[in-house]
């Protein structure tokens, strides 16, 4: 197994893990918010506004990963 | 196989600079829809409104509610800044899915980065104006001046996390789409459901990047 290999398996497998839990994470968020929007719907406006501020939070991780895997697969630091 | 061509950008060389060619053409087709749609509005303004006056001061008025909602009236004078932001993005964004073959200057991190940076350093140049030097220097050393680096770090992270959040949406959809067209069965007809998703993926994100900056402008005027 050349290193070359190693790194696109390790891209995909750092970015499947880091994709699980970011769903994970984001499904949680969501299911909280739609719970508070369901119980007090007069406060759309905020709670949305609060939702998709922490979901670009939770997000920005993922898209650290994603990052990380262009890295390793395009610009592969060991060619 | 098409998507060896991913991530590369024909390049340009002037003067000793390297220019991205695709990503400065489109950036400047973008500005100049952008700059001739506003002049085309100024031209047409009425004090009874047609359909697409009432649609420009519907958005208008959404963007002006976001900032008095969360900084008061004095929110008002960062219209102009975040507004441009917002239309910037949200035109590069859709670029992509005209029949052109032009990318979304989004989908390079140069100019998602030029867009983060700038809006950082305005962020500074917003809280130092409005509470000046020495008041909006405190906020640095606070809670304690042992969280100093910790501040540096986190307003340092600001950018960072800014343009990657913007570049790797647009980026990962343009990806996808050419790997999807690069398929052998019916190359034309799998990329529709991402061509649509991608015009929500890009509305969000310009949405994001602009809720963000006014979330940092409000970080950098409140305080004490």
């Amino acid at each position: 197994m050349t290193i070359q290999m190693m790194s696109v398996l390790g891209a995909a497998f750092g970015l499947a893990i880091v994709a699980f839990a970011s769903a994970l994470a984001q499904g949680f968020a969501t299911g909280k918010a739609v719970e508070g929007i369901s119980r007090q719907p007069e406060a759309r406006g905020p709670i949305m506004t609060a939702l998709i501020i922490g979901m670009s939070f939770i997000e920005s991780l993922t898209l650290y990963a994603l990052l990380v895997a262009i890295i390793l697969i395009f610009v592969n630091p060991f060619k | 196989m098409e998507s060896a061509h991913i991530g590369v950008h024909p390049l340009w060389h002037l003067y000793g600079w390297t220019f991205h060619s695709d990503t400065l053409i489109s950036a400047w087709i973008v500005t100049a829809v952008l700059l001739s749609f506003a002049i085309f509005i100024r031209t047409i303004l009425q004090m009874r409104p047609g359909l697409l006056q009432s649609t420009v001061e519907l958005g208008v008025d959404s963007i002006n509610g976001i900032l008095v909602e969360r900084m008061g009236e004095k929110g008002r004078k960062y219209f102009p800044f975040v507004a441009t932001l917002f239309l910037f993005i949200i035109c590069s964004n859709w670029l992509g899915i005209l029949p052109f073959d032009l990318k979304p200057p989004t989908a390079d991190l140069n100019t998602t980065a030029g867009l983060a940076i700038l809006t950082i350093i305005l962020v500074q140049a917003f809280g130092m104006i409005e509470k000046g030097p020495i008041r909006y220097f405190k906020r640095f050393f606070e809670p304690h001046p042992l969280f100093f680096p910790l501040n540096v770090i986190e307003e340092m992270a600001k950018p960072l996390s800014l343009s990657v959040r913007l570049f790797g949406n647009i980026f990962g959809k343009e990806t996808i789409i050419v790997i999807l067209s690069g398929l052998v069965a019916l190359p034309l007809i799998y990329p529709i459901p991402i061509l649509a998703l991608s015009l929500l993926i890009g509305a969000i994100q310009a949405y994001i990047f602009m809720l963000l900056s006014i979330f940092y402008i409000s970080m950098a005027l409140e305080g004490h």
